[in-house]
């Protein structure tokens, strides 16, 4: 109620003519999180309920809440456990947040754990919020439209998929990049072919290579070195990696990694979420197991003498790494994927038969979900063409006319 | 004029008068300009050599300081020097590809990824011949991307190290290339190729998060592909397979003899 | 187009008329050889001197080229030039020489040569077309010099070799960017230059294909 009148209050001040009528896009920001946008269609023809791209944006972000949580911990705990083993902490404002709150590096204290995890990605998050927000709202009054919703999910994608230890200004440059470059180039969200998320973090991986890939970076502790998993599997093979994770550590996410990416589970949690609301498509899913499995499996049998990732199995394919963060919310993308259905299979077998193929085969990359997301980005439109022509070819077939151009 | 232009006739003449004139200038200009062409190349390897010897200084007469420096030829088998070929002219590698000069490798063997490798290779001794300061060895292997060829430089007991230099690669800018960083070069100055004076298997190896022994130096940060390259290389061309036999002749406690039987040991081995 | 002036054809493929940002021409070389702003300027003279001789000599005998090997022509003249180009800096500058490699050699290939011959040389009296070839060749330069300033200052801490920022590796605090010693950074940084451009050069943005609805637009308040 008061928030209702508040907002009627101001809003004369940014309509045309109004004080602040350039910032319009930041008016309606604020006024669309609270309340649904007075111009919702109301007859039956065209909309099947109330949702609008705001909700359904809102609803992805409660979903990565899980992995996000689960990341802060296990970043915490990471880093705790490298301290119990006699590295130092990273000294600075973080270690006396940490110490406020928590009073130490207890490994067994889940709250301890949490609070020095947070204090690793809450400053990311809000680096990749204040930072992308000022290039979203900068091309939103310039150009005259809203501030796209969007950008709540891919700011909290962008801040999961890095390292904890990632320096702020280079968050900064990454979400930069792919706000810019990644999507207002191209006429901001609806318009991009990329993945803005994944565009910023592969910024990251070739610019800065040495703060976002190998061994150090993982976890937030001066000097430990700790490789993920894949890393692990690529250099000493599948034996290596069994005997220093089990399967359920790596299904559970007790295991270094990206802060988000790490816990299977909790991904799945938030992926039955947005299976159950049709928020994400199932068959984009499915298409990225299923093109996983069917390579790995080829490459089971295949076989190598010198390259131990041939022998790895799906099922641990499925848990390292970013495979299923990827999969969940990454490929699913509603703008960057394909966007017939049929395309979508497609779209997501390109992706798990790319990540398998570069994880595996590529010499210089352990990971490959990024980049196989990235690549099969490229391909949507394409693979949606064909679809498309193919249904107005057998429309022309049954009907004989050519079909109405439908929007 | 435009008719005219058309004619068969106008046709090969101008054609004819083009060829003609551009063949004189084109070639007038590679004939004119071969003799500093080769200077340059020569130059670079020179520059290459000295630099890896820590005798190179920007602006130095390259010649002049090359003076000190003798080229031989060495029987990788044997570890004997040869007269056969003329090191100014032997390529090691038209002679890994020569049937007559080079061997294949196979499987376990070929830890530098080479394929085939050479019988003969050219070395360079900085000072008296007979008695080096610095014996200069060329490497080759494969990194993350592909072939990397360079130098390394030991001191005349066979088993110091001076330096290491490459000079083509195609490594990852900022990760793999930084082979070439002088801060890193630097880091290989006394360090040893063999753990013991006895032993004839190299252990010089790069490692991770710092370098304790006298055999290891430090890792490149971040690439971990290039440096197990730049680990078997450096082994596999210190080994009886490579320079082993010849190195014996620089180290007190070894016998060109022993060496020997090392590699038929290790060749049969591998057959 | 209107009646070519001396400054005219010398200075609007700078700005107004770039072969590299609104004709998108020669971009495979501006990749390659952009990471130091060294090699970015010899490209550039060698660009330079190309285009213009080519220019210069085609005009010169355009009167008798027969139009039916016109191309073949023009394609040989500039060979030769190339040749001579490389085999120059082969023995004159061996060490820029190797780093540009294949480059210099492709510029027989680089279509700003081949369409100023043909578009310009071809039907323009000698002095003019010496002139466009520098014009172009600056236009050329001047993309090329401000890439390889962009990418060899984030790229590697230095312009023209001297360390302007210390980079980390050499003890000081700039931390390089390594995507912008890959090619692909070049594509980023002409496109944003290309954007640049057409903001202050409007005219050169081409209308649209097909038109987008507009956004929808809340209600104007009263």
């Amino acid at each position: 109620m008061g928030i209702r009148q508040t907002l009627d209050n101001l809003e004369p001040h940014f309509h045309k003519g109004g004080k602040y009528e350039k910032f319009y896009p930041l008016y309606e920001a604020v006024d669309t999180i609270f309340y649904s946008p007075p111009d919702v269609a109301k007859t039956t023809a065209h909309v099947r309920d109330g949702i609008d791209l705001k909700r359904i944006m809102i609803t992805v972000w409660f979903c990565t809440f899980p992995a996000m949580f689960f990341g802060m911990w296990n970043a915490g705990w990471q880093a705790n456990m490298a301290i119990a083993d006699g590295f130092a902490s990273m000294d600075g404002w973080r270690e006396a947040i940490t110490m406020l709150l928590a009073g130490g590096h207890d490994v067994d204290s889940l709250w301890a754990n949490f609070v020095l995890g947070a204090t690793y990605f809450l400053p990311i998050y809000l680096v990749t919020f204040v930072v992308g927000g000022f290039w979203e709202v900068l091309f939103a009054v310039k150009r005259g439209h809203e501030v796209n919703e969007g950008f709540f999910v891919t700011s909290v994608l962008y801040a999961l998929i890095l390292p904890a230890t990632i320096p702020l200004w280079q968050v900064a440059l990454g979400i930069t990049f792919g706000v810019v470059i990644g999507k207002e180039i191209f006429g901001g969200t609806g318009k991009n072919f990329l993945n803005p998320a994944l565009t910023g973090r592969a910024f990251l991986y070739f610019a800065y290579p040495a703060q976002i890939s190998g061994d150090a970076v993982w976890v937030a502790a001066d000097g430990f070195t700790g490789a993920t998993a894949l890393s692990v599997a690529y250099q000493d093979g599948m034996a290596a990696l069994s005997s220093q994770w089990s399967w359920w550590d790596a299904f559970l996410g007790f295991m270094p990694g990206s802060i988000g990416e790490t816990s299977t589970l909790a991904i799945f949690i938030g992926a039955a979420v947005l299976l159950w609301t049709k928020i994400a498509s199932w068959r984009i899913m499915l298409g990225v197991f299923l093109g996983m499995v069917a390579t790995s499996a080829l490459l089971n049998l295949a076989g190598s003498e010198s390259n131990p990732m041939f022998a790895m199995p799906w099922y641990w394919h499925l848990v390292v790494g970013g495979f299923a963060f990827g999969m969940v919310f990454m490929a699913t993308d509603p703008v960057s994927a394909s966007m017939t259905n049929p395309g979508r299979l497609i779209f997501g077998i390109v992706i798990g038969v790319m990540t398998v193929l570069i994880r595996v085969v590529n010499p210089a990359f352990p990971e490959g979900i990024m980049l196989a997301i990235l690549f099969a980005n490229l391909f949507a439109p394409l693979i949606d063409h064909f679809f498309v022509q193919a249904n107005i070819k057998r429309r022309m077939k049954r009907t004989g006319v050519p079909a109405e151009e439908t929007a | 004029m435009a008719q005219s232009n058309n004619s068969i006739k106008k046709i090969l003449t101008v054609a004819f008068a083009l060829c003609i004139v551009c063949s004189v200038i084109v070639s007038t200009a590679a004939v004119a300009l071969r003799p500093l062409q080769q200077l340059n190349q020569e130059l670079d390897r020179k520059t290459n050599i000295l630099s890896v010897a820590n005798l190179y200084e920007p602006g130095m007469d390259v010649e002049a300081e090359f003076e000190k420096i003798t080229a031989r030829v060495v029987d990788l088998r044997t570890g004997e020097y040869t007269d056969e070929f003329d090191p100014e002219t032997f390529d090691s590698f038209e002679a890994a590809r020569d049937p007559a000069t080079g061997r294949t490798l196979s499987g376990d063997r070929d830890i530098a990824g080479l394929s085939r490798v050479e019988n003969y290779s050219t070395v360079y001794l900085v000072g008296d011949p007979d008695d080096p300061e610095q014996v200069i060895l060329p490497i080759r292997g494969q990194g993350l991307w592909g072939l990397m060829r360079g130098y390394i430089s030991l001191e005349g007991d066979g088993n110091t190290f001076v330096g290491i230099t490459y000079y083509e690669h195609s490594e990852t800018p900022g990760l793999g290339a930084e082979v070439n960083n002088p801060r890193w070069q630097a880091l290989w100055d006394g360090k040893k190729v063999f753990a013991d004076e006895e032993s004839l298997q190299p252990a010089i190896s790069l490692v991770k998060g710092g370098a304790s022994e006298a055999t290891e130096v430090d890792a490149l940060a971040g690439a971990t592909l290039t440096s197990r390259g730049v680990t078997n290389m450096l082994q596999f061309w210190l080994s009886p397979e490579g320079f082993g036999e010849y190195l014996a002749r620089f180290r007190s406690e070894v016998s060109p003899d022993e060496a020997q039987d090392a590699t038929v040991e290790l060749e049969s081995e591998g057959a | 187009m209107s009646a070519a002036t001396p400054k005219g054809v010398l200075t609007t493929p700078i700005f107004k008329n770039n072969p590299i940002a609104l004709q998108i021409l020669g971009i495979c070389s501006a990749l390659a050889v952009t990471t130091s702003m060294s090699v970015s300027l010899v490209m550039t003279l060698a660009v330079i001197f190309v285009t213009a001789f080519s220019n210069l000599f085609v005009s010169l005998i355009r009167q008798h080229i027969p139009s039916s090997i016109r191309i073949i022509v023009q394609m040989t003249i500039i060979a030769s030039l190339v040749i001579v180009v490389d085999q120059i800096l082969k023995a004159f500058a061996y060490e820029i020489s190797k780093q540009l490699s294949v480059f210099v050699g492709l510029i027989i290939t680089n279509c700003i040569v081949m369409g100023r011959a043909e578009g310009f040389a071809m039907t323009n009296p000698p002095k003019l077309a010496f002139l466009d070839g520098i014009g172009n060749g600056l236009g050329y330069g001047f993309i090329l010099m401000t890439v390889g300033f962009i990418r060899e200052l984030f790229g590697a801490g230095n312009v023209f070799g001297f360390t302007v920022l210390q980079p980390v590796q050499d003890g000081g605090w700039y931390v390089p960017n390594g995507l912008l010693l890959l090619p692909p950074s070049a594509f980023f940084i002409i496109g944003l230059i290309i954007w640049a451009l057409r903001e202050t050069h409007p005219e050169q943005v081409e209308e649209n294909e097909f038109k987008m609805k507009e956004n929808s637009q809340p209600k104007e308040a009263v």
